[in-house]
């Protein structure tokens, strides 16, 4: 430890130091690299809680020592991540290009860069040797060569066309207001590759904007992600398969792959080669324009972005192609041969020249408008005439929806839908009527209540995942249901709220439904145990995603004051707090007296604003305490369905009803533009996806375009507890987008509020009994008590059966992530329905036998 | 910080100084030209009116060569000088006539003149062969000051300060021992760091003054060498044949701040550097906090100009490429963009400037002219518990602020404005959760809050526990109570008034 030993010298010079040190020895030539104390290793796997590949990494640090960080690391940590399906197969290794990355390219510091005093803080991710260009000032970014971060200065003229660029090569880690932060990973790469931007395209323009010269471990890691990802897609035209690559030595490799070579259907009218001449021309013309282009001179570069991604949008389909046709039976038999050869297809429906499929009269109503934001995400799907699948990511309230349907009358096939509750069923099937020209006969909803079918040749079927994803015995009628629905070929399918459903559902859905073009939407694609990744493979990349503080700056969304609360603990719930076990704490801290004080007072407050509050806690008892002792309506898994709709109506449209409690139940789906406030006084542990959805419900805000207005979400906290260290890590998603939580010690006024609540020792000494009397089972969150909520967890019944022990989770599992992990029961996928409790199942399944 | 444990200024030392020693200093030609330099500017007009002038001059007249928006000036300059002796009583001693101080004006007539010197202003030698290029000195100072601001800051060195300096910086209380012996930064040394060069060198021959008087050198002597090296000129050689031991001994100190270079120590011969030419010299070569604030300002409304241009010039492409690339170099050395996201981005590339990020933000990422960092609680607690308060945290990270977050700020303050004129909120430059934040970190630190004061008890009845006690709490001193125990606590301040109470009211009885 070279640095750690001059570091001690240095401080113990008050003693030992030499007197009289001579000038010619000044050069301060601290080669200290290996200098090591507190600082935060792998800040990676801390913030971003990649338990599963953190396995694969250390495995693969120990293959890359012997390796000499060689790219051929893959291959070891696939075998090391032995998960049986392919999907997971490809994950690891994508993953494991990820680490490799990391790890293997540390040292390319030129050999004449001589680090300074300063260089042993940054350790390894010093990177002032890349020298910056002379006209540096007026490019916007920097790209960091050791982990692939790219930081863009956001007021940068050139700033607005670096972003197009960089939400499509690259994951956007935080946008606040001024600098933004991206991370190019090797998911997002595949993403970019998908939606058509070439290897060189992306370096060039990279180079273009960067500030520093981009360094070759970025663009060896660009090249080595991008070489085969995207470059053989299967296209259905005219109801036939093809294989297409844009480069001839693919086609040649594929044909001679043992598998794929035997597969090929010989066709003489192969469309690609009637294509073949005219489009190269193009591609040279462009190539040769880009080449051109001065990298010294700003509007060029301007230019040269903005132009690039159009080109790429419109002239893609006029690009070179050569194709081979396969037989439809060999299609599953491809793909996953693709996929062990290191070539993933992308999937892409020539919808245009689908003349198999009858069309679907559908079209948007003239008075539809899109929103800028929603045309630049289609634009991403539709980039080349063809609809490719994938994810869009759009902040709740932002017109999700709209984009669906958009996309849906863009193709006009047969359309189903699948969401997560009944109710959100209901909603979709009106904004289909709402926003398009769709006929209601052409339009059938099957939920357990309703079991529709159109009757015409084409049409819109609106149903949750776990009707279609059911495995049990059905119902005659759903039955029959389900036959129309496998029985047929599907031209799109809807996918909403992504983030909930597990790979094991996702994957009976796509496999029970055949649909030429997916589509997933979600407003927080981030899980905390990192397994949204699966979805890059079962759906396709993410296509876009929106920023929402552009978003909120333009209206589209409003605008939200966010608080956390510190509650102190009273002295007798705090002495409590520390003596009982881990579950019961969290009632305490629920509980809180303050918690409730402050509670009382900010609903009086914005009562008296005029405001519509909702209140949200997960923990049912807690819900019950609050709503009764303040006398407000609440809704929670039991509610029956009538009450609820009269419970929100009244919170809608009867001005004495303005505020309610709502549990978990109300995280997601529950569209109530009336609500301007959000109070929690309950959540999932750290959930940052919880909090963002939470923060969704007063996004669509009905008033969100009043001048000045401000929506408010206040996050209650008992102060020196867990909740503290939960909260924290909740806003982490949010706070990356711009919001900014104000803490707030004391609410002030709160003691001199008429009929405040527990304001005297007696009342709180009354309330601690209570607490302390209920069982441990009253601390649990909601579970399994709603059918709709429950969709797809398959942890639940589990932690419900063995909830004593459960004091003793994983990290991941304190975080939130535990109860939401995908299981995957490779050996029989009904295992996760029939292993729930029995009360569970009871309760689960009640619902479907109606 | 009102516990600055050192003079703010140089002059206050100087008028500190009891008369007598003033008046031995004043026989330095040198040093009146010194302490001429640095008096206030109404102060040296009036010094020059009056140094060839041996008549008496009345207050009046200066009052009238005034106009009436400058009295409080001329107040201060008068202040400044008859707080230095320099302006005494005249000889008629009549009231309001004053003159010049007798030892004052003929020195400081030498030195206009050049007439009598006695070498206060050095003995230059002249050797062509052994020239020392100004770059040269100018590179041997930057490298002994920042070693010891790196010292301080705690940066991994191969060399550490010579111990005298080391000693100083734990004299002036800059710096102290940690527990495992290390010497450490403190409050008042962090503080330090954010002073401009010239302020900190001042500091730190205030302090070496101090430290002399203990160690029995004259201060006279002291001060004469300072303001000597201050009067010499850059690239020339000095012998130190004229000087007395004093300041010989001190010749060796102050190379090892970096303000003298010798070719060896046992050398006749020395040459200062710019960091000793700068020492009474009132131009702001070295950035300092102050001037850093006024160049972003004006630099903040100069980019809105521009914007407002870039927007106007839609076929000017080219233009804006170059006015863009103009407001981008502007952006001054050091500045700050602080996120909500407790992200830190820091445009600079000076080792120093990082060093010191680096006392309160983890560093994350290092580019040619940028930093990137994230303020975390570990960070800052570290910074904590080193004696550095969240204020100074807040205010360096204030003072360093990039101009586009200023010009963020003031558009949403405007924003504000327009809906609600009577909005009392102030400029936020830094996001207020962040600020917020390292305050609240700041407060975890000291929940238990220690009061002076006195405790009242065994009293004989309940009647006088609470006539007292009801009297201490309705003049807000009860700082805790006890009612079963008949104890109650008062601080220090009210005690007084708690007793002539009781004496007044248990005596009546």
């Amino acid at each position: 430890m070279d640095g750690e030993h001059q570091y001690h010298t240095r401080s113990k010079g008050s003693t030992v130091g030499s007197k009289d040190l001579d000038f010619s020895d000044d050069s301060a030539n601290t080669d200290n690299s290996d200098y090591d104390n507190g600082f935060v290793d792998d800040e990676d796997e801390a913030e971003y809680g990649l338990t599963q590949s953190g396995k694969s990494r250390a495995s693969n640090y120990g293959s890359r020592k012997s390796a000499g960080g060689k790219k051929n690391g893959t291959k070891n940590s696939a075998k090391s991540g032995s998960k049986a399906s392919n999907a997971n197969d490809t994950l690891n290794k994508l993953a494991a290009k990820d680490q490799n990355f990391l790890h293997g390219l540390q040292h390319d510091a030129p050999a004449d860069f001589v680090p300074d005093v300063v260089s042993g803080l940054f350790r390894s991710s010093d990177f002032s040797y890349l020298k910056l260009k002379p006209d540096h000032a007026s490019r916007p970014l920097w790209i960091s060569p050791g982990d692939a971060r790219v930081i863009l200065e956001s007021f940068s003229p050139l700033a607005e066309q670096a972003q197009d660029f960089l939400v499509t090569i690259a994951e956007p880690i935080s946008r606040p207001s001024h600098i933004h932060e991206y991370k190019i990973t090797a998911y997002s790469l595949y993403a970019a590759v998908s939606v058509g931007l070439e290897t060189d395209d992306i370096i060039a323009v990279l180079d273009r904007l960067s500030k520093v010269p981009v360094a070759d471990s970025i663009t060896n890691f660009i090249k080595s992600a991008t070489v085969s990802y995207g470059k053989v897609k299967l296209v259905i035209k005219h109801n036939r398969y093809f294989v297409e690559t844009s480069q001839a030595d693919i086609l040649q490799m594929l044909l001679k792959d043992s598998v794929i070579g035997a597969l090929r259907i010989d066709s003489e009218t192969s469309p690609a080669a009637e294509e073949n001449q005219p489009t190269k021309e193009g591609s040279l013309d462009y190539k040769h324009q880009a080449a051109k282009i001065d990298p010294n001179d700003v509007e060029a570069v301007f230019s040269s972005v903005v132009g690039e991604i159009q080109l790429d949008d419109d002239n893609e389909d006029i690009d070179a192609v050569h194709a081979f046709e396969i037989a439809n039976g060999s299609v599953e038999i491809v793909k996953k041969r693709c996929q062990e050869i290191d070539y993933p297809v992308l999937e892409e429906y020539d919808f245009r020249n689908d003349h198999r499929n009858p069309d679907l009269d559908i079209d948007l109503k003239p008075s539809t408008q899109i929103r800028p934001y929603q045309e630049k995400s289609l634009s991403k799907m539709f980039g080349n005439g063809r609809a490719r699948s994938g994810i869009i990511v759009l902040p709740c309230g932002a017109g999700k929806t709209l984009v669906g349907i958009t996309a849906a009358c863009t193709i006009k096939k047969s359309v189903i839908v699948l969401c997560t509750s009944s109710v959100s069923v209901m909603q979709w099937r009106q904004q289909f009527l709402q926003w398009c020209t769709l006929q209601p006969e052409n339009v059938a909803v099957f939920t357990s209540d309703n079991k529709e079918m159109f009757q015409t040749e084409s049409g819109l079927v609106v149903s949750t995942y776990s009707m279609v994803a059911n495995t049990r015995n059905r119902s005659h009628d759903s039955q029959k249901v389900m036959d129309f629905l496998t029985g047929r070929e599907w031209g799109f399918i809807i996918l909403d709220e992504v983030h909930v459903v597990p790979a094991a559902m996702f994957r009976r859905v796509v496999t029970t439904i055949a649909a030429h073009a997916k589509l997933g939407l979600t407003a927080t694609l981030v899980r905390e145990d990192d397994k949204i990744s699966d979805l890059n493979f079962l759906i396709g990349p993410k296509l876009y995603e929106a920023n929402w503080m552009e978003l909120s700056q333009k209206g589209h969304i409003a605008n939200v004051q966010c608080a956390e609360v510190w509650c102190p603990m009273t002295a007798e719930f705090y002495q409590e707090y520390l003596r009982e076990s881990a579950r019961k704490r969290m009632l305490l801290y629920i509980m809180n007296p303050t918690k409730f004080q402050a509670c009382q007072f900010l609903i009086q407050y914005h009562e008296k604003r005029g405001d519509k509050i909702i209140v949200f806690s997960d923990n049912v008892y807690a819900l019950q305490e609050y709503a009764l002792k303040l006398g407000k309506p609440f809704i929670y898994g039991s509610t029956p369905q009538q009450e609820r709709m009269n419970i929100l109506q009244n919170f809608q449209f009867n001005d004495q009803i303005n505020t309610i409690f709502l549990s978990k139940v109300g995280d997601t789906s529950i569209d109530l533009p009336e609500a301007t406030c959000l109070i929690q006084i309950s959540s999932h542990y750290g959930s940052r996806r919880q909090e963002a959805q939470r923060l969704g419900r007063i996004l669509r805000a009905k008033r969100r375009n009043d001048e000045g207005f401000n929506a408010f979400f206040y996050s209650l906290v008992s102060k020196d507890t867990q909740e503290m260290y939960y909260s924290t890590k909740r806003q982490a998603f949010l706070v990356d987008q711009g919001y900014a939580f104000k803490v707030i010690t004391h609410l002030h006024g709160m003691e001199t509020l008429p009929n405040l609540a527990y304001s005297t020792a007696r009342e709180r000494r009354e309330l601690l009994q209570e607490v302390l009397l209920k069982n441990e089972e009253a601390a649990g969150i909601e579970i399994g008590d709603d059918a709709e909520n429950s969709v797809g967890r398959g942890g639940p019944g589990k932690k419900a059966k063995s909830k004593a022990v459960r004091g003793e989770g994983s990290l991941s599992g304190l975080a939130g992530g535990e109860d939401m992990a995908y299981l995957e029961y490779s050996s029989n996928k009904n295992k996760d329905l029939r292993d729930h409790h029995p009360l569970i199942r009871k309760m689960y399944y009640r619902n479907m036998k109606k | 910080m009102s516990s600055a444990p050192f003079k703010a200024t140089v002059n206050e030392y100087l008028e500190d100084l009891p008369p007598q020693v003033q008046s031995r200093l004043y026989t330095s030609p040198a040093t009146c030209l010194a302490i001429y330099r640095l008096l206030p500017k109404l102060a040296k007009f009036f010094i020059m009116s009056m140094v060839f002038n041996e008549n008496d001059v009345s207050l009046r007249d200066l009052d009238r060569w005034v106009q009436s928006n400058g009295k409080f000036q001329l107040n201060e300059a008068i202040k400044s000088m008859k707080s230095l002796h320099l302006l005494i009583e005249g000889r008629s001693e009549q009231p309001f006539m004053i003159n010049l101080n007798s030892i004052f004006r003929s020195s400081f007539r030498n030195a206009l003149t050049g007439g009598e010197v006695n070498n206060s202003f050095g003995n230059v030698v002249e050797n062509e062969h052994e020239v020392v290029l100004p770059e040269m000195l100018d590179q041997y100072a930057a490298n002994k000051w920042e070693s010891i601001l790196h010292f301080m800051v705690g940066t991994p060195l191969t060399q550490t300060p010579s111990r005298n300096v080391l000693s100083l910086l734990q004299h002036s209380k800059l710096m102290e021992e940690n527990n495992t012996g290390e010497l450490q930064i403190t409050n008042e040394g962090f503080q330090f760091l954010l002073q401009d060069a010239n302020a900190q060198i001042w500091t730190l021959l205030l302090q070496y003054l101090r430290l002399a008087e203990t160690l029995q050198m004259d201060p006279v002597d002291v001060l004469n060498f300072i303001f000597m090296l201050g009067a010499l000129e850059l690239g020339k050689a000095y012998s130190d044949s004229h000087l007395s031991d004093t300041q010989k001994i001190m010749l060796q100190d102050m190379r090892d701040y970096g303000l003298v270079f010798q070719k060896a120590s046992n050398t006749s011969k020395f040459y200062p550097t710019r960091l000793a030419a700068m020492l009474t010299s009132d131009s702001m070569s070295i950035r300092s906090a102050s001037s850093a604030m006024n160049t972003v300002l004006s630099q903040g409304t100069s980019s809105n100009s521009k914007a407002d241009d870039t927007t106007a010039a839609s076929d000017g492409r080219e233009q804006d490429g170059t006015q863009v690339g103009i407001a981008a170099r502007n952006i001054p050395d050091g500045a700050v963009v602080l996120e909500t996201n407790f992200k830190i981005y820091s445009y600079s590339n000076s080792p120093l400037q990082i060093a010191i990020l680096s006392l309160f933000v983890h560093l994350k990422a290092r580019f040619s002219n940028m930093v990137t960092g994230q303020i975390t609680r570990e960070s800052i607690r570290r910074a904590l518990l080193n004696g550095i308060t969240a204020d100074q945290i807040i205010a360096y990270m204030e003072t360093h602020a990039h101009p586009q977050m200023r010009r963020l700020a003031e558009q949403t303050l405007d924003k504000k404005l327009e809906l609600d004129p009577n909005c009392k909120e102030g400029l936020q430059i830094l996001p207020p959760t962040v600020v917020d934040q390292v305050k609240l970190w700041q407060l975890e630190l000291d929940r238990i809050i220690n009061y002076d004061g006195y405790l009242f008890t065994d009293f004989d009845n309940s009647q006088e526990y609470s006539l007292l006690c009801d009297y201490s709490n309705d003049i807000g001193v009860l700082l805790w109570k006890d009612d079963k125990k008949r104890r109650f606590f008062v601080s220090q301040e009210g005690n007084a008034q708690v007793i002539d109470y009781a004496k007044r009211k248990l005596k009546k009885k």
